[in-house]
């Protein structure tokens, strides 16, 4: 490597000390880190479950770790002050769903395109190869304050597409995806994306009228009712979302997202209350409807024997239970237990199966990675420049954060378990590229925080 | 036997790298999350724009446009903070001030040009402006730009940023050269 710092001169004359290419350093070696163990969780699952070392399945792997060089390349030069920590635990994130993935295909005996972790490799690779580009052309984040109105529109086309009668799936219950040929796709994955955009333009233009006014009320100050408006709508969209798409954990994202961004944006927590008590009231109606009620009763009683047995009951929650209990504290190895027996092992009980052959060790280390991942992400929120960033980079990070918690908490039966991907490790297209998307928004907001101070008064 | 072993050993040997990867990172980060040492950053002023002195007195900056554009003495500026404006001392905008001017306190007569984007001032390292006294907050306050004029936003800091010696509680639009004091540093933006 060249030097480690190196004063450039910039075109507006001020002279900044750069010390861009120790972080990108630190990215290299945390990126290699980290495809260095997800090559070894890939050769522990062969060496688990096949007892011998099969490399065929290397060669896709490798490409990937050299698609993530690509991208750790494209941040030295496009984004050089963009947080180096992001990168590779994105990268170690998707590389341990895919061995958790490949693990469920060995224990079915699926090869080729037929395997599932072959056709994830494929959409890392596209969603990676999306994120450079997104890192590449989006030089200035600022430009989607511009188009936010556009992103609301795109945004809900995406949320309502799944509605049409001819594209439109329905699987497993949930209307949320759309199908072209044999092609499937969750497009209110990357609604998030478009809302998160928009919600950000939008409470920045808005945020005094939403906050500002108001009456006291119980030491509270609550929102003029004409300033209703829009918290009216998202939650009749995400309603909407629960009622015909039957996607309780979709709608609660979008809402979710709604609230922590208008409270980030009007400091006032009489909007959160106000958010929640709409939803939970909306909730509760819709639970009159059945599914709702089902997954409720799923939660509470889960091995009542009947609602065990039943259609739709508590049967694959408990499986999960089962498996992570078999797990105990150090796993029983990857490769080496039955993660399978669980139906959507590999994509919404993806931490069941990993939990079972990790063990808590193993979870407590992925919730970490989550958790550092979004404190990156809410770091942008406080140091940032701009008020649009710092929302959006809130707000995104949030996304992330919520998906996280209703998935692992559904599954480890803390709250109703609702149908949501694990971000970056569950199988899936939509949700890989949505993430890997997100990812590389966050890092171009990150690449805009200051590092260096640009003067610095000290006696 | 011994295959068994190895896997046992090779299992440990993947939760305790999974283990380094997660603290190597909280590690690499433990001045976000701990404050960063002050030892360290005593040296930074030496990378510091160092523009020549320049005069704290404004008179002789180059005044192309009307005398009004005069700073206005600080007791008269009319109104509460929001007001400042006036109407007599002309706006900071993007194309009108080009410097921040320090004009008192321990850097007095550094200065630094203003680019159009958000400027932060504050104790924290990650401050555009950092200022370490005891009297200002890690994150005291923002310069910020609405419709291309600049304005002040305290941060809730502790001790109050005053614009033209009135204590700024809203986002105030700054006049050409009026003093913005934080802590024991005051300084000006000028053309």
């Amino acid at each position: 490597m060249p030097q480690p710092t190196d004063t450039v001169a910039r075109a507006d004359g001020e002279r900044r000390v750069h010390v861009p290419r120790k972080l990108r350093n630190l990215e290299l070696v945390l990126v290699l880190f980290a495809s260095l163990l997800n090559g070894a969780a890939l050769y522990l699952v062969q060496l688990g479950a096949l007892g011998a070392f099969d490399s065929s399945f290397f060669l896709p792997a490798t490409g990937l770790a050299v698609l993530v060089l690509g991208m750790h390349v494209a941040l030295r030069v496009s984004a050089p002050d963009a947080d180096p920590f992001i990168l590779p635990i994105a990268t170690l994130l998707n590389g341990l769903g895919i061995a958790g993935i490949y693990r469920i295909d060995l224990s079915y005996d699926l090869s080729g395109w037929e395997s599932v972790a072959v056709r994830q490799i494929a959409w890392s690779g596209l969603a990676i190869a999306v994120a450079i580009a997104v890192v590449v052309l989006l030089r200035n984040h600022r430009v989607l304050q511009r188009y936010r109105y556009i992103a609301m529109f795109a945004g809900l086309a995406l949320l309502l597409l799944p509605m049409l009668p001819i594209i439109g799936r329905e699987i497993n219950g949930a209307r949320v995806w759309i199908g072209i040929g044999g092609f499937s796709f969750q497009p209110g994955e990357i609604a998030k994306i478009a809302l998160a955009v928009f919600f950000a333009g939008y409470l920045v233009t808005a945020r005094d009228s939403l906050s500002m006014v108001g009456a006291k009320f119980l030491g509270l100050r609550f929102p003029r009712v004409r300033d209703f408006g829009p918290i009216l709508v998202i939650w009749a969209a995400a309603m909407a979302v629960l009622v015909f798409q039957r996607d309780l954990g979709t709608s609660l994202l979008y809402f979710g997202l709604f609230l922590v961004m208008i409270y980030v944006a009007t400091a006032r927590i009489s909007w959160v209350l106000l958010g929640l008590l709409l939803f939970v009231g909306g909730a509760f109606a819709a639970a009159q409807l059945g599914y709702v009620g089902g997954r409720l009763n799923a939660w509470l009683t889960p091995f009542d024997n009947e609602i065990y047995n039943a259609q739709g009951g508590s049967y694959q929650l408990v499986s999960g239970l089962f498996g992570l209990a078999n797990g105990g504290l150090i796993g029983t190895g990857l490769g080496q237990g039955m993660p399978s027996l669980t139906p959507l092992a590999n994509s919404d009980f993806i931490i069941a199966s990993l939990g079972e052959e990790l063990g808590l060790a193993g979870v407590f280390a992925i919730l970490s990675l989550y958790l550092l991942l979004v404190s990156r992400g809410l770091r942008i929120g406080f140091a940032g420049q701009d008020d649009f960033g710092r929302l959006l980079g809130v707000g995104l990070s949030f996304v992330i954060a919520l998906q996280v918690f209703v998935v692992i908490g559904g599954v480890t039966r803390v709250i109703p378990l609702t149908g949501l991907t694990t971000p970056f490790m569950a199988a899936g297209g939509s949700s890989l590229l949505a993430n890997w998307i997100i990812a590389a928004i966050l890092l171009r907001l990150s690449d805009t925080v200051r590092n260096q101070p640009r003067l610095v008064v000290q006696q | 036997m011994s295959g068994e072993l190895t896997l046992l050993l090779l299992r440990l040997a993947f939760l305790a790298l999974l283990w380094l990867f997660v603290f190597g990172i909280v590690y690499a980060l433990r001045s976000d999350l701990f404050g960063s040492r002050v030892q360290k950053l005593a040296a930074e002023p030496a990378h510091a724009p160092s523009a020549s002195p320049f005069p704290s007195n404004p008179s002789p900056n180059p005044s192309p446009s009307p005398p009004a554009r005069q700073p206005p003495p600080i007791s008269t500026l009319p109104g509460g903070p929001n007001t400042a404006q006036g109407g007599r001392a002309a706006k900071a905008t993007t194309s009108s001030a080009g410097r921040l001017v320090i004009t008192s306190g321990p850097k007095a007569g550094e200065e630094l040009r203003l680019s159009p984007e958000p400027l932060t001032i504050g104790r924290s390292g990650e401050s555009g402006l950092v200022i370490r006294d005891d009297y200002t907050s890690t994150h005291h306050a923002r310069l910020l730009l609405w419709n291309d004029e600049w304005m002040i936003q305290d941060l809730d800091s502790t001790n109050g940023t005053f614009l033209g010696g009135k204590r700024v509680s809203v986002p105030t639009q700054i006049p050409l050269n009026t003093p913005i004091r934080i802590g024991a540093t005051s300084f000006e933006l000028r053309r």
